[in-house]
């Protein structure tokens, strides 16, 4: 993995983007969601930010096992 | 120097090129290697093993060269570990052997060790243990690692290029080539990396034809089509490694850093023709100078027009032996004998036969179903020792003056093995070759394990035609060149000769290393069972080589030891890059002021100019004191410190983050972010707040003024701005997503001075003359007036970060310097940010050493704020009993228990009878001219942290341990008199 599809931009190298969280499992507490996080091998659900673009927040879900980004998409209607 | 006939060869003209080696003045000719024009010379000790120093030669001609690893250049700017036969000579070339002293004929090292004998696997950890390694890592240091570290660099950066295009194909042989000619014609925008300075591979020692032509005329055909078609062709370009979908090629025109390019390339597909490396046979002293990879002679001979040696013993496993040997004869070189470890009846084919009545007729003996078991002499080969396999009979010496070996073939992978590229191995071969990829790669060629021509030739060019389809391009592309060379080889896997076990220790695996099959015995007796646990107990197929000739063989010989197959042990895997890099190639452009921006606030200049020494702080450059105030920042720092309290001046606050935060829901949106509420903030009133991170540690602090109704300004510690936005953002695009709220990092859009001092109320309005006097007389703490100033608008907040009265002034950048002028002009000097931490430090307010994000609020002392209740981003976790304990940090304040001792930042904690239990440390300390002693900021066990405890600072890096004794972090004005007055 070293290129993601912004929605808006395209495909952009990935220094362009900044990683924030692995979301947490479905029902977590908050307390499990910062202490006791899942690594999923497989799936896993991210938060990124196309912060040296235009700045949207994505909802990355990739396998990083394989490093395969199997979907990319924007979170929310936040405006800018 | 004696006069030679000039060489004639593919890659060598007349013109000759002077260079030096180890001191001596040699004349080569123009396009050989620094390799090729010693042999042409006589020499053929070229270095010392790293470990053994044993005298060793060349054993293969390109990056898989073990042994001939030189120095170039003069110390301290060197370049260590160059292969001889990459590095091209070029006028004046300076290089020397690695791994002696004083020399290389006479080496001390290998003097102490012939008697001591052979280190096996393990010996340094096992040995050097008492009292410590490190007692005697420096001796030992002195004489380990390859080459010598240089003690400067004076490279250019070198040039980074970006490329995408349809089909990359690595390797310019006989596929590569077929491979981007299919693709060119396909239509695909094609790009092609050779590792070598030219074109071809193979073929220009193969004796091949393809499509009736000589190889040189049809590579010199293939290349003009090829850039007909618009295909880009870069050679001295090696591929060092990729994945996922990108691909780094390295380019080092004549095989030495200095000019040299990485390319950044991203091909729809990508193939994989880089060739294969051959790899030699074990045999006792198979390290011996003179002892050379068969390929390797031909190559010499081909390209260079350089002998290896004139009466070579030929030892191998398959078919290519008798073509070598007959193209050798060919050349004038009489070879001895040719030693086959197959049995005779495999040599019995046509295209054999043709190649041994070559050798009947120049009477050179043919051995089938023999070996070499040992080569003799010291210096270099003298005469080889042959036995019949299988057969109990007895030895037989062959005078010979090289061993030119050859055990098949190793496919260049390393390229396939990254992004879940796994390699199987294919019987037929012995070889590891590409096994399933992701989509973008194809391999052809002898690095997919074929190696006979005519089938090379027909798979590049199919790989090329499909990866061009894939890509998408339509167009025909015409009959696939014919080829015809050396037949098939029809190997037969034979990795070592027979030896008594205590010859093993001298049947060499990986020459770079020194590893030997004894050490892999010794590794596995000692349960080092993985291939991956006996590469790095024993270093097989580490450094430069990288186990290119190596690592496959000493992978079969663990099968044999383990008495398993070698499909099943497997070969390690190899980390890209795939050469050795610099540094500067790694770094590219990213170096000075490329690798990390330095931000100028508006008064840059006017700090230059008037005596202000700048230096780097965050991503700005700030003032850290004026020389006119004194020789160096401390005496400076407490000079301008001691003048804020009594009299009054001003500092540069311009690189205060500022973020504007607009809409309906600003104010809601802040509550959740902030430990307090902004919607209790009137309009022109501020507040300082704090934010948290969602696991309750405290992560920035600032003050957040309430511009209207709907419009905050949220201030952040300088440096921060950028994170804070994207913090804000995430929330705001996340969580309440749908809040009709506006960020903008207006950090840059701002001048900001901060004027403070008893004196500051009166210069101020001095300064901004007759209309702001009234207003500026009228702020009360926190509150904040806006309005226009010399046709620009100003901003003028009450607040404090020294403790004194104080003002902030938001102006436009482009005022900032009038109005720094004008303030200091009506009598407040400026200070730097020594005396900003001196005065900060009095008062106990918190910068990023405390807000280090392992501290929350609670130990922060911000009960006031947590008592508010708001339920913010973080809040709920700051519940849990572990933040409550005992053990937890407290930020108190430190003096010196003599009132006069110093104490710094960084001294540990502890009481006074439990020295070794740290309670905490400083995090801030100062000299305060205004209470007249050393004063500190710390985080110290709640434990331990009562007023007037007594501990002591324990600084043991500096020598130093000062008695202490705790007070609040509010050193000096504690009812906050002066901020109020």
């Amino acid at each position: 993995m070293n290129r993601l599809v912004c929605p808006f931009c395209g495909a952009r190298e990935l220094e362009e983007f900044l990683f924030r969280k692995t979301l947490p499992e479905e029902g977590a507490s908050e307390y499990e969601a910062i202490y006791e996080r899942t690594n999923r091998l497989d799936d896993s659900l991210e938060h990124w930010q196309h912060v040296h673009g235009c700045r949207a927040w994505l909802e990355v879900r990739r396998n990083p096992s394989t490093g395969a980004v199997l979907e990319v998409r924007m979170i929310g209607g936040g405006r800018s | 120097m004696s006069e030679r006939p000039p060489r004639s060869g593919t890659r060598v003209t007349t013109e000759p090129v002077r260079f030096s080696f180890d001191g001596r003045e040699y004349v080569g000719q123009r396009g050989d290697t620094l390799a090729s024009a010693l042999l042409a010379h006589g020499v053929t000790l070229l270095g010392r093993s790293v470990k053994y120093r044993r005298r060793r030669g060349l054993l293969a001609v390109g990056p898989e060269e073990p042994n001939a690893l030189v120095t170039v250049g003069e110390t301290p700017l060197v370049i260590p570990n160059v292969p001889a036969p990459q590095l091209v000579l070029r006028d004046g070339l300076v290089a020397r052997s690695q791994n002696r002293w004083p020399s290389l004929k006479f080496d001390v090292a290998a003097m102490l060790q012939a008697g001591g004998g052979f280190f096996g696997a393990g010996f340094y950890y096992k040995t050097f243990i008492w009292p410590s390694w490190r007692t005697y890592e420096g001796l030992i240091r002195n004489l380990a690692g390859l080459g010598e570290a240089p003690g400067a660099a004076a490279l250019p950066p070198p040039s980074v290029e970006h490329l995408s295009c349809d089909v990359l194909v690595g390797g310019g042989g006989a596929a590569g080539l077929s491979a981007a000619l299919a693709a060119a014609r396909a239509g695909a925008r094609v790009v092609l990396c050779e590792r070598e300075p030219e074109l071809g591979g193979e073929l220009d020692f193969e004796g091949a034809a393809l499509d009736g032509k000589g190889a040189a005329d049809w590579i010199r055909a293939v290349r003009a089509e090829l850039q007909s078609h618009g295909a880009r062709v870069l050679t001295d370009a090696t591929v060092i490694g990729g994945s996922d979908g990108l691909v780094i090629v390295h380019q080092v025109p004549g095989g030495l850093a200095g000019r040299d390019a990485m390319f950044r390339i991203r091909p729809r597909r990508f193939v994989i023709a880089m060739g294969a490396i051959e790899r030699p046979i074990a045999f006792e002293e198979n390290d011996r100078p003179g002892v050379m990879l068969l390929g390797a002679a031909e190559r010499l001979l081909a390209r260079y027009g350089v002998v290896a040696g004139q009466r070579p013993l030929l030892f191998g496993n398959h078919d290519r032996l008798y073509a070598a040997a007959a193209r050798l004869i060919e050349g004038g070189i009489r070879p001895v004998g040719v030693v086959d470890t197959r049995p005779s009846a495999t040599t019995e084919r046509a295209t054999v036969a043709r190649h041994r009545s070559v050798l009947e007729r120049a009477a050179v003996p043919c051995f089938a179903r023999h070996a070499v078991l040992a080569v003799n002499g010291r210096g270099r080969v003298r005469a080889a020792t042959i036995a019949a396999l299988g057969a109990t009979g007895g030895t037989r010496i062959v005078e010979c003056d090289s061993v030119l070996v050859s055990g098949g073939w190793s496919p260049s992978v390393h390229a396939g093995l990254h992004e879940g590229g796994e390699r199987r191995y294919a019987e037929g071969s012995g070889a590891f070759i590409a096994g399933a990829q992701p989509g973008w790669r194809l391999s052809a060629g002898a690095a997919n394990g074929t190696l006979e021509l005519a089938a090379v030739v027909a798979e590049g060019f199919a790989a090329g035609e499909r990866a061009a389809r894939e890509a998408g391009a339509a167009r025909g592309v015409g009959t696939a060149p014919v080829g015809a060379g050396d037949a098939e080889p029809r190997l037969v896997p034979f990795w070592r000769s027979p030896a008594p076990l205590a010859a093993e220790k001298r049947q060499f695996v990986d020459l770079q290393n020194d590893v030997t099959v004894a050490d892999l015995r010794q590794a596995l007796a000692e349960g080092f069972i993985d291939i991956e646990h006996v590469k790095r107990y024993t270093t097989l197929g580490v450094g430069t080589e990288q186990g290119r000739t190596g690592s496959v063989l000493g992978a079969a010989i663990i099968a044999e030891l383990k008495g398993e197959t070698l499909a099943t042990v497997g070969a390690s895997r190899t980390r890209p890059p795939y050469h050795p890099l610099t540094l500067a190639a790694i770094a590219g452009h990213r170096v000075g002021q490329q690798l990390r921006v330095r931000r100028r606030t508006p008064l840059h200049e006017w700090h230059e100019a008037n005596g202000g020494v700048l230096e780097p702080a965050e991503f700005w450059m700030r003032t850290r004191y004026y020389r006119t105030n004194g020789i160096d920042a401390y005496t400076a720092g407490i000079a301008e410190a001691h003048r804020v309290r009594t009299h009054g001046g001003v500092v540069d606050g311009s690189t205060l983050g500022k973020i504007e935060v607009a809409g309906e829901d600003a104010a809601r949106y802040l509550d959740r972010l902030y430990l307090s509420k902004a919607s209790t903030i009137k309009v022109g009133r501020s507040k300082y707040m704090v934010n948290l991170r969602e696991d309750g540690m405290v992560l920035d602090d600032g003050i957040v003024l309430r511009l209207a109704e709907d419009r905050f300004l949220a201030t952040t510690g300088s440096g921060h701005a950028e994170h804070m936005l994207a913090h804000f953002e995430h929330y705001r695009d996340t969580e309440w997503s749908g809040a009709d709220v506006a960020l903008a990092n207006v950090t840059e859009a701002w001048g900001v001075i901060v004027a403070a001092g008893p004196a500051s109320r009166e210069a101020l309005g001095t300064a901004l003359g007759p209309e702001w006097i009234g207003r500026v007389a009228a702020l009360a703490h926190m509150e904040f007036a806006e309005g226009p100033y010399r046709g620009g608008e100003l901003r003028l907040l009450r607040a404090s970060f020294s403790g004194e009265l104080a003002y902030e002034l938001h102006c436009r950048p482009g005022q900032a310097v009038g109005l720094w002028q004008s303030l200091v002009a009506a009598g407040l000097p400026p200070y730097g940010l020594e005396a900003l931490d001196i005065l900060r430090v009095e008062k106990g307010y918190l910068v990023g050493s405390e807000m280090n994000g392992q501290t929350t609020p609670a130990d922060l002392g911000m009960d006031g704020l947590l008592k508010l209740g708001n339920p913010c981003v973080g809040r709920a976790l700051l519940d849990r009993p572990a933040f409550h304990a005992a053990s937890r940090p407290k930020l108190v304040g430190l003096r010196a228990a003599d009132g006069k001792s110093v104490i710094l930042g960084g001294a540990h904690i502890t009481r006074p009878n439990a020295p070794a239990r740290s309670l905490g440390y400083i995090t801030s300390s100062a000299f305060s001219p205004a209470l007249g002693e050393w004063i500190a900021l710390a985080l110290v066990a709640r434990s331990d942290a009562g007023d007037g405890t007594s501990l002591v600072a324990r600084d043991p890096l500096r020598g130093r341990d000062v008695a202490v004794r705790v007070t609040a972090p509010v050193h000096f004005d504690p009812g906050a008199q002066r901020m109020n007055s």
